[in-house]
Protein backbone atom coordinates (compact mmCIF):
# COMPACT_ATOMS: atom_id res chain seq x y z
CA UNK A 1 0.00 0.00 0.00
CA UNK A 2 0.94 3.86 -0.75
CA UNK A 3 1.04 4.90 2.55
CA UNK A 4 2.91 2.30 3.94
CA UNK A 5 6.23 3.94 2.25
CA UNK A 6 5.21 7.38 4.38
CA UNK A 7 6.15 5.73 7.92
CA UNK A 8 8.87 3.91 6.95
CA UNK A 9 12.25 5.63 8.91
CA UNK A 10 14.51 4.91 6.40
CA UNK A 11 15.45 8.20 6.70
CA UNK A 12 18.95 8.25 5.71
CA UNK A 13 17.36 7.60 1.74
CA UNK A 14 16.01 10.75 1.60
CA UNK A 15 18.91 13.29 1.15
CA UNK A 16 19.12 16.88 1.80
CA UNK A 17 17.88 18.16 -2.06
CA UNK A 18 16.37 20.56 -3.88
CA UNK A 19 13.49 18.80 -4.04
CA UNK A 20 11.99 19.14 -0.18
CA UNK A 21 10.40 22.28 0.07
CA UNK A 22 8.82 24.33 2.65
CA UNK A 23 5.64 22.02 3.71
CA UNK A 24 7.31 18.56 3.41
CA UNK A 25 10.65 19.92 4.68
CA UNK A 26 9.94 18.96 8.13
CA UNK A 27 8.20 15.94 7.33
CA UNK A 28 10.81 14.23 6.01
CA UNK A 29 9.43 12.11 3.84
CA UNK A 30 11.84 9.58 1.80
CA UNK A 31 11.04 9.87 -1.77
CA UNK A 32 9.65 7.57 -4.21
CA UNK A 33 11.82 8.08 -6.47
CA UNK A 34 15.42 9.04 -6.32
CA UNK A 35 17.12 10.07 -9.71
CA UNK A 36 21.26 10.44 -9.22
CA UNK A 37 23.36 11.53 -12.29
CA UNK A 38 21.08 10.01 -14.97
CA UNK A 39 22.02 11.00 -18.45
CA UNK A 40 20.52 9.52 -21.43
CA UNK A 41 21.47 9.21 -24.93
CA UNK A 42 19.22 9.07 -28.61
CA UNK A 43 22.24 7.09 -30.33
CA UNK A 44 25.04 9.31 -30.10
CA UNK A 45 22.56 12.72 -29.33
CA UNK A 46 22.87 13.20 -25.48
CA UNK A 47 19.07 13.83 -24.40
CA UNK A 48 19.84 14.29 -20.50
CA UNK A 49 22.67 15.46 -18.59
CA UNK A 50 23.29 14.53 -15.11
CA UNK A 51 19.76 15.00 -13.92
CA UNK A 52 18.69 14.60 -10.17
CA UNK A 53 15.12 14.65 -8.58
CA UNK A 54 13.71 12.95 -5.82
CA UNK A 55 9.85 12.48 -6.47
CA UNK A 56 7.66 13.02 -3.03
CA UNK A 57 5.25 9.78 -2.66
CA UNK A 58 1.21 11.04 -2.98
CA UNK A 59 2.24 14.11 -4.95
CA UNK A 60 1.92 15.64 -8.16
CA UNK A 61 5.31 16.74 -9.27
CA UNK A 62 5.06 18.99 -13.05
CA UNK A 63 7.86 18.61 -15.57
CA UNK A 64 7.70 21.56 -17.47
CA UNK A 65 10.19 23.12 -20.10
CA UNK A 66 9.86 23.68 -24.11
CA UNK A 67 9.43 21.01 -26.53
CA UNK A 68 12.25 18.88 -26.96
CA UNK A 69 14.39 19.62 -23.68
CA UNK A 70 14.13 16.11 -22.60
CA UNK A 71 10.73 15.91 -20.21
CA UNK A 72 9.26 12.50 -21.76
CA UNK A 73 12.77 10.99 -22.02
CA UNK A 74 13.40 11.82 -18.86
CA UNK A 75 9.94 9.52 -17.63
CA UNK A 76 10.60 7.38 -20.36
CA UNK A 77 13.17 6.17 -17.84
CA UNK A 78 11.60 5.50 -14.69
CA UNK A 79 9.34 2.46 -16.21
CA UNK A 80 12.61 1.13 -19.17
CA UNK A 81 10.03 2.14 -21.96
CA UNK A 82 13.11 3.25 -24.14
CA UNK A 83 14.35 -0.10 -23.65
CA UNK A 84 11.83 -0.90 -26.82
CA UNK A 85 14.68 0.76 -28.79
CA UNK A 86 17.74 -0.21 -29.53
CA UNK A 87 19.93 3.02 -30.41
CA UNK A 88 18.55 4.59 -26.59
CA UNK A 89 20.58 4.42 -23.82
CA UNK A 90 20.72 5.28 -19.95
CA UNK A 91 23.32 5.84 -17.68
CA UNK A 92 22.82 6.84 -13.56
CA UNK A 93 20.89 5.71 -10.97
CA UNK A 94 17.08 5.68 -10.34
CA UNK A 95 15.99 4.29 -7.12
CA UNK A 96 11.80 3.31 -6.88
CA UNK A 97 11.64 3.16 -2.54
CA UNK A 98 15.68 2.83 -2.44
CA UNK A 99 16.16 -0.10 -4.90
CA UNK A 100 17.78 0.58 -8.07
CA UNK A 101 15.57 -0.03 -11.57
CA UNK A 102 18.18 0.47 -13.49
CA UNK A 103 20.13 -3.24 -13.33
CA UNK A 104 18.47 -6.07 -14.53
CA UNK A 105 15.51 -5.75 -13.18
CA UNK A 106 12.21 -7.72 -13.53
CA UNK A 107 10.27 -5.01 -16.23
CA UNK A 108 7.58 -6.87 -15.86
CA UNK A 109 7.26 -6.42 -11.74
CA UNK A 110 8.58 -2.51 -12.51
CA UNK A 111 5.93 -1.38 -15.17
CA UNK A 112 2.95 -2.96 -12.88
CA UNK A 113 4.26 -0.69 -9.94
CA UNK A 114 4.61 2.02 -12.31
CA UNK A 115 2.05 2.43 -14.57
CA UNK A 116 2.33 5.05 -17.84
CA UNK A 117 -0.48 7.06 -19.28
CA UNK A 118 0.57 8.36 -23.18
CA UNK A 119 -0.08 11.50 -24.78
CA UNK A 120 -2.32 9.98 -27.61
CA UNK A 121 -4.99 7.84 -25.90
CA UNK A 122 -3.94 4.42 -26.69
CA UNK A 123 -7.14 2.36 -26.02
CA UNK A 124 -5.80 -1.66 -26.80
CA UNK A 125 -8.27 -2.57 -30.22
CA UNK A 126 -10.64 -5.28 -27.91
CA UNK A 127 -13.39 -4.03 -25.57
CA UNK A 128 -14.26 -1.37 -23.24
CA UNK A 129 -13.88 -4.01 -20.50
CA UNK A 130 -10.99 -6.53 -22.05
CA UNK A 131 -9.31 -3.33 -22.47
CA UNK A 132 -9.04 -2.74 -18.19
CA UNK A 133 -8.72 -6.82 -17.79
CA UNK A 134 -5.73 -6.63 -19.87
CA UNK A 135 -3.14 -6.02 -17.27
CA UNK A 136 -5.11 -7.54 -14.43
CA UNK A 137 -4.80 -10.82 -15.89
CA UNK A 138 -1.10 -10.15 -16.50
CA UNK A 139 -0.36 -9.70 -13.36
CA UNK A 140 -2.95 -11.59 -11.10
CA UNK A 141 -4.87 -14.98 -11.23
CA UNK A 142 -8.13 -13.83 -10.86
CA UNK A 143 -11.90 -15.27 -11.18
CA UNK A 144 -14.46 -14.10 -13.64
CA UNK A 145 -16.30 -12.59 -10.80
CA UNK A 146 -13.01 -11.49 -9.18
CA UNK A 147 -11.66 -9.99 -12.33
CA UNK A 148 -15.20 -8.05 -12.99
CA UNK A 149 -14.90 -6.40 -9.68
CA UNK A 150 -12.18 -4.98 -10.20
CA UNK A 151 -12.58 -4.16 -13.69
CA UNK A 152 -15.55 -1.67 -12.20
CA UNK A 153 -13.27 -0.63 -9.22
CA UNK A 154 -11.07 0.44 -11.42
CA UNK A 155 -13.51 1.85 -14.12
CA UNK A 156 -15.01 3.74 -10.88
CA UNK A 157 -11.70 5.15 -9.88
CA UNK A 158 -11.13 6.77 -13.34
CA UNK A 159 -14.35 8.23 -13.10
CA UNK A 160 -15.63 6.37 -16.24
CA UNK A 161 -18.13 3.96 -14.64
CA UNK A 162 -21.19 5.80 -15.12
CA UNK A 163 -20.36 6.40 -18.70
CA UNK A 164 -19.51 3.30 -19.64
CA UNK A 165 -21.05 0.53 -17.62
CA UNK A 166 -24.02 -0.06 -20.16
CA UNK A 167 -21.24 -0.89 -23.21
CA UNK A 168 -18.48 -2.98 -21.18
CA UNK A 169 -18.40 -4.74 -24.24
CA UNK A 170 -18.36 -3.00 -27.34
CA UNK A 171 -15.20 -2.00 -28.87
CA UNK A 172 -13.06 0.41 -26.70
CA UNK A 173 -12.17 2.67 -29.92
CA UNK A 174 -16.15 3.71 -30.00
CA UNK A 175 -15.17 5.67 -27.05
CA UNK A 176 -14.76 9.63 -27.33
CA UNK A 177 -10.87 10.80 -26.84
CA UNK A 178 -11.28 12.07 -23.27
CA UNK A 179 -13.26 8.79 -22.26
CA UNK A 180 -10.35 6.87 -23.86
CA UNK A 181 -7.74 8.71 -21.74
CA UNK A 182 -9.65 7.60 -18.62
CA UNK A 183 -9.89 4.24 -20.05
CA UNK A 184 -5.88 4.21 -20.31
CA UNK A 185 -5.92 5.61 -16.84
CA UNK A 186 -7.91 2.77 -15.38
CA UNK A 187 -5.87 0.51 -17.03
CA UNK A 188 -3.08 1.61 -15.51
CA UNK A 189 -4.72 1.42 -12.07
CA UNK A 190 -5.99 -1.73 -12.06
CA UNK A 191 -3.05 -3.03 -11.59
CA UNK A 192 -2.53 -0.97 -8.38
CA UNK A 193 0.78 0.87 -9.02
CA UNK A 194 2.69 2.96 -6.92
CA UNK A 195 3.60 5.92 -9.36
CA UNK A 196 1.70 6.82 -12.27
CA UNK A 197 3.51 8.79 -14.99
CA UNK A 198 1.59 11.30 -17.14
CA UNK A 199 3.43 12.20 -20.74
CA UNK A 200 0.80 14.89 -21.55
CA UNK A 201 -2.19 13.25 -21.17
CA UNK A 202 -4.29 15.77 -22.00
CA UNK A 203 -2.43 17.83 -24.94
CA UNK A 204 -4.67 15.62 -26.97
CA UNK A 205 -8.30 16.03 -25.91
CA UNK A 206 -10.64 18.93 -25.57
CA UNK A 207 -10.91 21.05 -22.57
CA UNK A 208 -13.80 19.70 -20.55
CA UNK A 209 -12.28 16.32 -21.04
CA UNK A 210 -9.03 17.83 -19.71
CA UNK A 211 -11.00 19.29 -16.60
CA UNK A 212 -12.59 16.36 -15.76
CA UNK A 213 -8.85 14.20 -16.15
CA UNK A 214 -7.77 16.76 -14.01
CA UNK A 215 -10.53 16.77 -11.37
CA UNK A 216 -9.07 12.57 -11.37
CA UNK A 217 -5.55 13.63 -11.25
CA UNK A 218 -6.51 15.82 -7.81
CA UNK A 219 -8.15 12.41 -6.39
CA UNK A 220 -5.81 9.68 -7.48
CA UNK A 221 -3.14 11.94 -5.41
CA UNK A 222 -4.10 10.15 -2.51
CA UNK A 223 -3.54 6.40 -3.12
CA UNK A 224 -0.90 7.45 -6.00
CA UNK A 225 2.29 9.25 -6.21
CA UNK A 226 2.01 11.48 -9.73
CA UNK A 227 4.52 12.54 -12.14
CA UNK A 228 3.00 14.54 -15.28
CA UNK A 229 4.73 15.91 -18.11
CA UNK A 230 2.70 18.98 -19.62
CA UNK A 231 3.28 21.51 -21.96
CA UNK A 232 0.34 23.79 -20.61
CA UNK A 233 2.17 25.57 -17.32
CA UNK A 234 -1.50 26.81 -15.96
CA UNK A 235 -2.16 23.07 -15.93
CA UNK A 236 0.84 22.57 -14.17
CA UNK A 237 0.38 24.97 -11.85
CA UNK A 238 -3.41 24.20 -11.13
CA UNK A 239 -2.48 20.13 -9.99
CA UNK A 240 1.26 19.83 -8.93
CA UNK A 241 2.61 20.34 -5.90
CA UNK A 242 6.23 20.16 -7.05
CA UNK A 243 7.33 21.30 -10.54
CA UNK A 244 10.70 20.61 -12.24
CA UNK A 245 11.66 22.98 -14.95
CA UNK A 246 13.83 20.99 -17.74
CA UNK A 247 15.88 22.85 -20.86
CA UNK A 248 17.93 21.48 -23.20
CA UNK A 249 18.43 18.26 -21.10
CA UNK A 250 19.31 19.69 -17.73
CA UNK A 251 17.05 19.97 -15.00
CA UNK A 252 17.28 23.89 -14.12
CA UNK A 253 15.32 24.35 -11.03
CA UNK A 254 12.95 22.03 -9.19
CA UNK A 255 10.67 22.94 -6.42
CA UNK A 256 7.64 23.81 -4.58
CA UNK A 257 5.02 24.60 -7.48
CA UNK A 258 4.08 27.94 -5.82
CA UNK A 259 7.52 28.42 -5.44
CA UNK A 260 8.53 28.19 -9.13
CA UNK A 261 5.69 29.92 -10.13
CA UNK A 262 5.70 32.98 -8.21
CA UNK A 263 9.09 33.26 -7.15
CA UNK A 264 11.61 31.72 -9.40
CA UNK A 265 15.27 31.31 -8.02
CA UNK A 266 16.93 30.89 -11.73
CA UNK A 267 16.51 33.45 -14.27
CA UNK A 268 16.04 30.74 -17.34
CA UNK A 269 12.89 29.80 -14.69
CA UNK A 270 11.37 33.21 -15.07
CA UNK A 271 11.70 33.74 -18.61
CA UNK A 272 9.77 30.41 -19.14
CA UNK A 273 7.25 30.49 -16.88
CA UNK A 274 6.51 34.28 -18.01
CA UNK A 275 6.73 33.33 -21.60
CA UNK A 276 9.88 34.74 -22.59
CA UNK A 277 10.69 31.59 -24.09
CA UNK A 278 9.34 27.91 -25.20
CA UNK B 1 10.81 31.64 -63.95
CA UNK B 2 9.42 32.15 -67.01
CA UNK B 3 5.65 33.36 -66.74
CA UNK B 4 2.78 31.23 -68.35
CA UNK B 5 -0.77 32.53 -69.18
CA UNK B 6 -3.29 30.91 -67.27
CA UNK B 7 -4.48 29.46 -70.36
CA UNK B 8 -1.42 27.44 -71.31
CA UNK B 9 -1.35 26.15 -67.78
CA UNK B 10 -5.11 24.69 -68.22
CA UNK B 11 -4.15 23.18 -71.47
CA UNK B 12 -1.65 21.61 -70.03
CA UNK B 13 -3.67 20.48 -67.24
CA UNK B 14 -6.22 19.28 -69.54
CA UNK B 15 -3.86 17.38 -71.38
CA UNK B 16 -2.33 15.62 -68.78
CA UNK B 17 -5.70 14.82 -67.28
CA UNK B 18 -7.06 13.34 -70.38
CA UNK B 19 -3.91 10.76 -70.93
CA UNK B 20 -3.65 9.31 -67.44
CA UNK B 21 -7.83 8.65 -67.61
CA UNK B 22 -6.76 7.22 -70.95
CA UNK B 23 -4.08 4.87 -69.34
CA UNK B 24 -6.39 4.25 -66.74
CA UNK B 25 -9.00 2.79 -69.21
CA UNK B 26 -6.71 0.90 -71.11
CA UNK B 27 -6.18 -1.20 -67.73
CA UNK B 28 -9.80 -1.63 -67.11
CA UNK B 29 -10.45 -2.70 -70.92
CA UNK B 30 -8.24 -5.44 -70.69
CA UNK B 31 -9.15 -6.66 -67.57
CA UNK B 32 -13.02 -6.57 -68.81
CA UNK B 33 -12.30 -7.62 -71.65
CA UNK B 34 -10.47 -11.34 -70.28
CA UNK B 35 -13.66 -11.17 -68.22
CA UNK B 36 -15.77 -11.07 -70.49
CA UNK B 37 -14.08 -13.80 -73.11
CA UNK B 38 -13.47 -15.92 -70.20
CA UNK B 39 -17.15 -16.23 -68.88
CA UNK B 40 -18.44 -15.91 -72.56
CA UNK B 41 -16.65 -19.49 -73.82
CA UNK B 42 -16.31 -20.78 -69.83
CA UNK B 43 -19.41 -20.92 -69.11
CA UNK B 44 -20.82 -23.09 -71.70
CA UNK B 45 -18.63 -25.75 -70.28
CA UNK B 46 -20.16 -25.61 -66.91
CA UNK B 47 -22.83 -28.76 -66.43
CA UNK B 48 -22.82 -31.18 -63.60
CA UNK B 49 -20.32 -33.44 -64.90
CA UNK B 50 -17.88 -30.72 -65.44
CA UNK B 51 -17.78 -30.59 -61.76
CA UNK B 52 -18.66 -34.04 -60.74
CA UNK B 53 -16.85 -36.57 -62.89
CA UNK B 54 -13.16 -37.36 -63.77
CA UNK B 55 -11.67 -36.27 -67.00
CA UNK B 56 -12.87 -38.39 -70.44
CA UNK B 57 -11.07 -39.16 -73.49
CA UNK B 58 -10.99 -36.69 -76.21
CA UNK B 59 -14.05 -37.63 -78.22
CA UNK B 60 -15.76 -39.02 -75.03
CA UNK B 61 -19.00 -37.08 -74.15
CA UNK B 62 -19.35 -36.47 -70.35
CA UNK B 63 -16.11 -35.79 -68.93
CA UNK B 64 -15.21 -33.28 -66.15
CA UNK B 65 -12.85 -31.92 -64.02
CA UNK B 66 -13.49 -32.50 -60.44
CA UNK B 67 -10.30 -34.09 -59.53
CA UNK B 68 -8.28 -31.48 -61.04
CA UNK B 69 -10.77 -29.03 -58.24
CA UNK B 70 -10.04 -31.83 -55.21
CA UNK B 71 -6.20 -31.30 -56.50
CA UNK B 72 -6.07 -27.66 -56.27
CA UNK B 73 -8.01 -27.23 -53.41
CA UNK B 74 -5.32 -29.64 -51.54
CA UNK B 75 -2.57 -28.54 -52.97
CA UNK B 76 -3.22 -24.98 -52.13
CA UNK B 77 -4.58 -25.37 -48.49
CA UNK B 78 -1.26 -27.62 -47.83
CA UNK B 79 0.68 -25.24 -49.55
CA UNK B 80 -0.81 -22.50 -47.04
CA UNK B 81 -0.55 -24.81 -43.89
CA UNK B 82 3.57 -24.82 -44.89
CA UNK B 83 3.80 -20.65 -46.65
CA UNK B 84 1.08 -18.71 -44.08
CA UNK B 85 2.60 -19.47 -40.72
CA UNK B 86 6.14 -19.48 -41.72
CA UNK B 87 5.44 -15.98 -43.59
CA UNK B 88 3.29 -14.59 -40.48
CA UNK B 89 6.65 -15.37 -38.33
CA UNK B 90 8.94 -14.07 -40.61
CA UNK B 91 6.98 -10.79 -41.17
CA UNK B 92 6.64 -10.40 -37.19
CA UNK B 93 10.40 -10.80 -36.86
CA UNK B 94 10.94 -8.42 -39.93
CA UNK B 95 8.54 -5.46 -38.23
CA UNK B 96 9.08 -6.08 -34.22
CA UNK B 97 12.68 -7.63 -34.20
CA UNK B 98 14.60 -7.16 -37.23
CA UNK B 99 14.80 -3.35 -37.27
CA UNK B 100 17.85 -1.67 -37.71
CA UNK B 101 20.02 -4.47 -37.43
CA UNK B 102 21.79 -6.20 -40.01
CA UNK B 103 20.43 -9.64 -39.79
CA UNK B 104 16.85 -7.61 -40.04
CA UNK B 105 18.11 -5.68 -43.22
CA UNK B 106 19.67 -9.34 -44.91
CA UNK B 107 16.25 -10.64 -44.26
CA UNK B 108 14.27 -7.99 -45.78
CA UNK B 109 16.49 -7.72 -48.83
CA UNK B 110 16.15 -11.32 -49.45
CA UNK B 111 12.74 -11.34 -48.97
CA UNK B 112 12.08 -8.60 -51.83
CA UNK B 113 14.55 -10.88 -53.82
CA UNK B 114 12.45 -13.90 -53.49
CA UNK B 115 9.49 -12.03 -54.67
CA UNK B 116 11.25 -11.31 -57.76
CA UNK B 117 11.74 -14.92 -58.78
CA UNK B 118 10.06 -15.74 -61.50
CA UNK B 119 8.01 -19.06 -60.54
CA UNK B 120 9.27 -21.16 -62.94
CA UNK B 121 12.81 -21.26 -61.34
CA UNK B 122 11.00 -21.83 -58.19
CA UNK B 123 9.34 -25.25 -59.84
CA UNK B 124 12.90 -26.21 -60.95
CA UNK B 125 14.43 -25.50 -57.96
CA UNK B 126 11.26 -27.73 -56.00
CA UNK B 127 12.26 -30.42 -59.00
CA UNK B 128 15.61 -30.93 -58.12
CA UNK B 129 14.97 -30.61 -54.48
CA UNK B 130 11.51 -33.42 -53.68
CA UNK B 131 11.13 -34.37 -57.63
CA UNK B 132 14.38 -35.72 -58.75
CA UNK B 133 15.16 -37.16 -55.01
CA UNK B 134 11.98 -39.01 -54.75
CA UNK B 135 11.96 -40.36 -57.99
CA UNK B 136 8.27 -39.00 -59.12
CA UNK B 137 5.65 -35.93 -59.33
CA UNK B 138 3.83 -35.28 -56.65
CA UNK B 139 1.20 -33.10 -54.92
CA UNK B 140 3.58 -32.43 -51.70
CA UNK B 141 6.51 -31.02 -54.10
CA UNK B 142 3.93 -28.58 -55.60
CA UNK B 143 2.17 -27.86 -52.43
CA UNK B 144 6.04 -26.90 -51.41
CA UNK B 145 6.96 -25.06 -54.32
CA UNK B 146 3.74 -23.15 -54.16
CA UNK B 147 4.36 -22.59 -50.17
CA UNK B 148 7.71 -20.61 -51.26
CA UNK B 149 6.17 -18.42 -53.54
CA UNK B 150 3.75 -17.15 -51.13
CA UNK B 151 6.49 -17.10 -47.57
CA UNK B 152 7.84 -13.67 -49.20
CA UNK B 153 4.58 -12.11 -50.45
CA UNK B 154 3.01 -13.05 -46.44
CA UNK B 155 6.03 -12.25 -44.69
CA UNK B 156 5.89 -8.58 -46.59
CA UNK B 157 2.42 -7.92 -46.07
CA UNK B 158 2.44 -8.84 -42.64
CA UNK B 159 5.29 -6.26 -41.98
CA UNK B 160 3.94 -3.62 -43.88
CA UNK B 161 0.59 -4.33 -41.84
CA UNK B 162 2.42 -4.48 -38.42
CA UNK B 163 4.31 -1.37 -39.49
CA UNK B 164 1.04 0.44 -39.57
CA UNK B 165 0.21 -0.39 -36.20
CA UNK B 166 1.44 2.58 -34.17
CA UNK B 167 4.36 2.36 -31.50
CA UNK B 168 2.36 3.90 -28.75
CA UNK B 169 0.24 0.90 -28.80
CA UNK B 170 3.13 -1.04 -28.44
CA UNK B 171 4.72 1.19 -25.45
CA UNK B 172 1.20 1.16 -23.66
CA UNK B 173 1.31 -2.31 -23.88
CA UNK B 174 4.75 -2.56 -22.28
CA UNK B 175 3.89 -0.35 -19.85
CA UNK B 176 1.24 -2.39 -18.42
CA UNK B 177 3.79 -4.91 -17.68
CA UNK B 178 3.03 -7.12 -20.72
CA UNK B 179 5.50 -9.27 -22.26
CA UNK B 180 6.65 -8.30 -25.49
CA UNK B 181 5.57 -11.42 -27.11
CA UNK B 182 2.26 -11.20 -25.01
CA UNK B 183 1.60 -7.97 -26.45
CA UNK B 184 2.73 -8.64 -29.97
CA UNK B 185 0.12 -11.09 -30.16
CA UNK B 186 -2.83 -10.13 -28.11
CA UNK B 187 -2.15 -6.21 -29.21
CA UNK B 188 -0.22 -5.70 -32.04
CA UNK B 189 -1.87 -9.13 -33.81
CA UNK B 190 -5.49 -7.79 -33.39
CA UNK B 191 -5.01 -4.20 -34.35
CA UNK B 192 -3.15 -5.59 -37.68
CA UNK B 193 -5.85 -8.52 -38.21
CA UNK B 194 -7.30 -7.57 -41.28
CA UNK B 195 -4.60 -6.53 -42.89
CA UNK B 196 -2.73 -9.57 -41.88
CA UNK B 197 -6.06 -11.33 -43.30
CA UNK B 198 -6.18 -9.52 -46.40
CA UNK B 199 -2.48 -10.55 -46.92
CA UNK B 200 -2.92 -13.80 -46.38
CA UNK B 201 -5.77 -13.94 -48.90
CA UNK B 202 -4.05 -12.28 -51.90
CA UNK B 203 -1.06 -14.78 -51.67
CA UNK B 204 -3.63 -17.21 -51.65
CA UNK B 205 -4.68 -15.90 -54.73
CA UNK B 206 -1.75 -15.57 -55.83
CA UNK B 207 -0.89 -18.92 -56.06
CA UNK B 208 -3.84 -20.74 -56.81
CA UNK B 209 -3.31 -19.42 -60.12
CA UNK B 210 0.26 -20.58 -61.04
CA UNK B 211 0.97 -22.86 -63.60
CA UNK B 212 4.61 -23.29 -63.92
CA UNK B 213 5.35 -24.56 -60.61
CA UNK B 214 3.35 -27.23 -60.56
CA UNK B 215 4.42 -28.41 -63.99
CA UNK B 216 7.44 -29.48 -62.53
CA UNK B 217 5.99 -30.86 -59.60
CA UNK B 218 2.65 -32.25 -59.06
CA UNK B 219 2.53 -32.32 -62.85
CA UNK B 220 -1.28 -33.56 -63.05
CA UNK B 221 -3.15 -36.87 -63.65
CA UNK B 222 -6.44 -38.56 -64.56
CA UNK B 223 -7.49 -39.81 -61.31
CA UNK B 224 -8.27 -39.02 -58.09
CA UNK B 225 -6.14 -37.06 -55.66
CA UNK B 226 -6.45 -39.61 -53.24
CA UNK B 227 -3.02 -39.86 -51.91
CA UNK B 228 -0.73 -36.25 -52.67
CA UNK B 229 2.43 -38.70 -52.57
CA UNK B 230 1.78 -38.99 -56.57
CA UNK B 231 1.13 -36.71 -59.54
CA UNK B 232 -1.80 -34.93 -58.78
CA UNK B 233 -4.49 -33.64 -60.61
CA UNK B 234 -5.07 -29.76 -60.93
CA UNK B 235 -6.54 -26.98 -62.57
CA UNK B 236 -4.18 -25.07 -64.32
CA UNK B 237 -1.93 -27.58 -65.24
CA UNK B 238 -5.42 -29.30 -66.85
CA UNK B 239 -6.22 -25.54 -68.59
CA UNK B 240 -1.72 -25.80 -69.63
CA UNK B 241 -2.78 -29.56 -71.30
CA UNK B 242 -6.13 -29.78 -72.62
CA UNK B 243 -5.58 -25.60 -74.42
CA UNK B 244 -2.89 -27.10 -76.26
CA UNK B 245 -4.62 -30.18 -76.98
CA UNK B 246 -6.21 -29.99 -80.85
CA UNK B 247 -9.66 -31.79 -79.36
CA UNK B 248 -12.46 -29.12 -79.20
CA UNK B 249 -13.82 -30.81 -76.43
CA UNK B 250 -10.90 -30.76 -74.11
CA UNK B 251 -10.26 -27.09 -75.55
CA UNK B 252 -13.60 -26.60 -74.67
CA UNK B 253 -12.96 -27.61 -70.59
CA UNK B 254 -9.92 -25.62 -70.57
CA UNK B 255 -12.59 -22.27 -71.06
CA UNK B 256 -14.06 -23.49 -67.93
CA UNK B 257 -11.46 -24.25 -65.96
CA UNK B 258 -10.12 -21.15 -66.81
CA UNK B 259 -13.31 -19.40 -65.73
CA UNK B 260 -13.74 -21.30 -62.44
CA UNK B 261 -10.19 -19.98 -61.44
CA UNK B 262 -10.76 -16.20 -62.47
CA UNK B 263 -14.10 -16.74 -60.69
CA UNK B 264 -11.82 -17.85 -57.35
CA UNK B 265 -9.05 -15.57 -57.69
CA UNK B 266 -12.00 -12.67 -58.06
CA UNK B 267 -13.68 -13.64 -55.25
CA UNK B 268 -10.74 -14.01 -52.95
CA UNK B 269 -9.22 -10.49 -53.93
CA UNK B 270 -12.62 -9.28 -53.38
CA UNK B 271 -12.77 -10.71 -49.69
CA UNK B 272 -9.45 -9.55 -49.09
CA UNK B 273 -10.62 -5.66 -50.01
CA UNK B 274 -14.17 -6.05 -48.25
CA UNK B 275 -11.96 -7.38 -45.02
CA UNK B 276 -9.44 -4.68 -45.38
CA UNK B 277 -12.34 -1.93 -45.79
CA UNK B 278 -13.49 -3.43 -42.66
CA UNK B 279 -10.83 -2.74 -40.64
CA UNK B 280 -10.24 1.31 -42.24
CA UNK B 281 -13.04 1.71 -40.00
Amino acid sequence: MPFEQTTNPDRQLAPAHAGKQEADVHLEIPPRIQVRNLNFWYGKHQALFDNNLDILPNRVTAIIGPSGCGKSTHIRVYNRIYKLYRDQHAEGEVLLDGQSIMGEVDFIELRRKIGMIFQRPTPFPMSVFENVAYGLRLHYRLSKSELADRVEKALDRAALWDEVKDKLNDPATALSGGQQQRLCIARAIAVEPEVLLMDEPTSAIDPLATAKIEELIESLKLSYTIVIVTHNLQQAARISDYTAFFYEGYIIEYGATKQIFTNPAKKQTENYITGRFG
Amino acid sequence: MIHRSEKARRASDGLVKIMSNLAALIGIVFLVWIIYVVLGRGIRAFNIDFFTRLPAPPGIEGGGVASAILGTLEIVILAAFMGIPAGILGGVYLAEFGKGNRFGASVRFATNVMMGIPSIIVGLFVYGLLVVTTGHFSGYAGATALAIIMLPIVARTTEDMLNLVPNELRESGLALGSPRWRMTLAIVFRAASSGLITGVLLAVARVSGETAPLLFTALNSPYWPTSLNQPTANLTVTIFNYAMSPYRDWQQTAWGASLLIMAAVLALNFTARMAFREARK
